[in-house]
């Protein structure tokens, strides 16, 4: 009986076991990574080349194809390992969950070599050292170290070191980027005060433009290292072997030369001692989440506010414009026609950068917060407009021709007996585009605003629970979209006149 | 009171209207007959100008506007709605305001077209309610309603205008024969007190014993008119003889 009972856990836990092992094949050949690379023959590195210069980003000879110092890197190193190189692109700070997904077989894209990269995945031995570079608009004064930025706007790379540095700084208004672009724009748009990041980037975009100055000296060095996954150990050590082997052909010298981002502290790559990184112990934020709970609601306040400000535009001007294309006269009737189809015909992503990064060549400089709201509530307008124009046309003709028979002017019959109808008809389709805002609201992050969605993508990066924030986001979400349905089927019962 | 000068109205190359003259003193009651297409309704929406003429002349209670073009400017849209304020129209479907309750939907014109106060203009909405039959029902909602009651409620909406002349386009056509005496009472009624009425209707039996004139439409022209004696007793027009014949049989 015991026996029994005892070969047939055996037997299932064997099973459990090939089960488990046949879903996740990556783990059956986990020691063979590395010959699983050199039989394919390819080497996939993920890298995010959108505005990624010097490290990997397109030739400006020629756009198709990739260059920068980790592009030679990355070459080199695969000829080390007898492969080619193949860039796979992801955006920047969703590199180490990709990479976790296997989604490539390596990251080298400027990745820090800090305790917190290295509680996920594993890192091989430095192949830069870089510091933090503050930069500054060229009439700027006295912001030449980290402890002068209190109060200021200062702009960062999301998850970056400098982000990580400047959180621990009190008092700093922080503003997060997806691109290393943006925050340059925005400080000459004089929207933010600052931007710290690294070196090599600041290098390239901030050194040539007469606009802009390095404010103080670089500061907070520390290494970029490759990220593998944790069970490619033999990947690991090949790569770390390689890289060696780069730095004392001069290899890595000649390349950093070749980009301009070679300078003495590179001499300290050879003395590189790893240090022992603690494991932390896995966050579950559910169980903690006295502590990240108060953190969303934050972002959710932000999202509402965005939603509800952006909807009452798009309400009101919705509104504007559907008078305007059915009763103005011709010129203007075509703009609104026009300006409904364009917008409809976009996407509400490229408007944003329209508005945010676009307007202030013309003179037009907006804080992210209105620029949010009027993206949103401009981009939702042109729905609403239809949305009326769905409910206007559907009053019966017999409704204007009863109002002009009592005398009603045009805009008496449109005011008095038409809209409120009309009105009635488009509760429900407006209630739906209210809840779609609210979801695509999240969209506004791309122009620095933290949102809810924003701050899960944060804290996830930092906790690694992707599950317990995504249900707490998740239930924030619906805990907000789901009454503002009820409300409006309460709206519409009220408003139905056609009970018997 | 109503003076009518070859009125042409054609829809695209198709021609509805050929011409029509028609006066009407004060006080009379006309009715319009004529088989379906002939074009006494299109003659009726062009009166209170919900159709815009080609060409021709309409004068009502002194207010007179020439044909050929819809308004063009803020002083001919003023002389529009100037002319039908002078008509008060029922239509065939009632055309309530869904929104509004039965009193609402005699009032909503007054106070908004002419700036009567609410009050004002609630008494003498529940005046026409009772006028009606229906001072019960001030506070329903027009779906609450029979066809017949909604009739007669668009009756009293139009009459809360204190229009000169009122226009009633098939006005029981949409009713069940049950639900027609109802509003063909209340229209006999107004005709007692001297209203000036166009009626455009099938009922003959109405036209026999309220007209003063019937009017017989056919082909876009006035075939014949003349005293309801005459029309139906002695017939001239080979189609109205038809059409007398066949309407008396059925």
């Amino acid at each position: 009986m015991s026996n029994a009972w005892r070969s047939s856990r055996v037997t299932f836990g064997s099973l459990l076991g090939l089960l488990l092992l046949a879903g996740t094949p990556s783990l059956v050949f986990a020691a063979d990574h590395l010959e699983q690379i050199k039989q394919a023959g390819v080497l996939l590195w993920g890298a995010d080349a959108e505005g990624g210069a010097p490290y990997v980003y397109p030739s400006p000879e020629h756009p198709e194809q990739l260059t920068g110092f980790e592009y030679d890197l990355a070459e080199a190193l695969a000829a080390k390992l007898g492969v080619k190189a193949k860039m796979v692109q992801n955006q920047w700070d969703q590199l180490i969950p990709a990479l976790d997904r296997g989604n490539f077989d390596i990251v080298l894209n400027g990745l820090e070599l800090t305790a917190d990269n290295q509680q996920h995945i594993a890192m091989s031995r430095p192949y830069y050292v870089y510091t933090q570079q503050l930069v500054t608009r060229r009439e700027t004064e006295g912001l030449t170290n980290i402890d002068n930025l209190k109060g200021k706007a200062v702009g960062v790379l999301s998850a970056s070191v400098a982000q990580r540095l400047l959180e621990k700084t009190p008092g700093v208004d922080l503003r997060l980027y997806p691109g290393n672009v943006e925050s340059f724009r925005d400080l000459k748009a004089k929207r933010i005060e600052a931007v710290v990041l690294d070196l090599p980037i600041a290098l390239f975009y901030a050194k040539p433009d007469p606009a802009l100055k390095f404010s103080g000296d670089p500061f907070a060095p520390g290494y970029y290292g490759i990220g593998v996954r944790k069970q490619d150990a033999t990947l690991l050590a090949a790569l770390n072997q390689a890289i060696v082997e780069l730095a004392e052909d001069h290899t890595l010298e000649r390349i950093y030369q070749k980009y301009g981002v070679w300078d003495e502290r590179q001499v300290a790559l050879k003395d590189y001692h790893p240090e022992v990184v603690e494991q932390r112990k896995s966050i579950s934020t559910i169980r903690d989440w006295r502590t990240y709970l108060p953190l969303l609601l934050r972002g959710a306040v932000i999202t509402i506010e965005i939603s509800v400000l952006g909807m009452a535009l798009a309400v009101v001007a919705g509104l504007a414009l559907v008078l305007t294309r059915l009763y103005a006269v011709a010129p203007l009737r075509w703009l609104a026609q026009v300006y409904v189809e364009v917008i409809r015909g976009t996407p509400l992503l490229i408007q944003l950068f329209f508005i945010y990064y676009g307007l202030p060549e013309i003179g037009i400089r907006l804080q992210a917060f209105p620029a949010a709201i009027l993206g949103l509530g401009l981009n939702y307008a042109a729905y609403e407009a239809e949305n009326y124009r769905a409910g206007i046309e559907a009053i019966p003709r017999g409704q204007t021709e009863a109002a002009q028979a009592l005398g009603m002017t045009r805009w008496q019959s449109l005011q008095h007996i038409i809209l409120p109808q009309a009105f009635r008809l488009v509760i429900p389709p407006i209630t739906n585009d209210f809840i779609a805002l609210f979801k695509d609201s999240s969209i506004v992050s791309v122009i620095t605003m933290v949102e809810l969605t924003k701050v899960y993508g944060m804290l996830a990066m930092s906790t690694y629970d992707y599950i317990g924030l995504g249900l707490m986001t998740a239930t924030i979400y619906f805990a907000l979209s789901y009454p503002a349905s009820i409300f409006a089927n309460w709206l519409e019962k009220r408003l139905r006149y056609d009970r018997r | 009171m109503i003076a009518v000068e070859n009125l042409v109205k054609s829809y695209n190359s198709n021609r509805v209207l050929h011409g029509i003259d028609h006066v009407q003193q004060r006080g009379e009651a006309a009715v319009l007959i004529g088989p379906s297409g002939c074009g006494k309704s299109t003659f009726l929406r062009c009166l209170n100008q919900l159709e815009v003429a080609d060409s021709g002349r309409i004068s009502i209670g002194g207010v007179t506007i020439e044909g050929g073009h819809a308004p063009r400017n803020a002083e001919e849209r003023d002389q529009q709605r100037r002319l039908r304020l002078q008509a008060g129209m029922v239509f065939q479907s009632f055309n309530l305001f869904p929104h509004l309750t039965v009193l609402q939907n005699i009032t909503e014109a007054p106070i908004v077209v002419k700036n009567t106060p609410r009050e004002q203009a609630e008494t003498l909405g529940r005046e026409l309610l009772a006028k009606v039959g229906l001072a019960a029902k001030a506070d329903a909602y027009p779906a609450q309603l029979s066809g017949g009651q909604q009739q007669r409620v668009a009756i009293a909406r139009a009459l809360a205008m204190e229009p000169q002349v009122m226009l009633f386009d098939e006005p029981t056509s949409a009713l069940d024969p049950e639900l027609r005496d109802e509003v063909l009472r209340v229209m006999r009624q107004l005709v007692e007190e001297g209203m000036t009425m166009i009626v455009v209707t099938h009922e003959m039996q109405f036209a026999r014993d309220m007209a003063d004139r019937v009017v017989f439409f056919d082909g876009g022209v006035v075939a014949e008119s003349g005293p309801p004696e005459q029309i139906f007793g002695d017939p001239r027009n080979e189609r109205l003889r038809e059409f007398v014949k066949r309407v008396t049989t059925q």
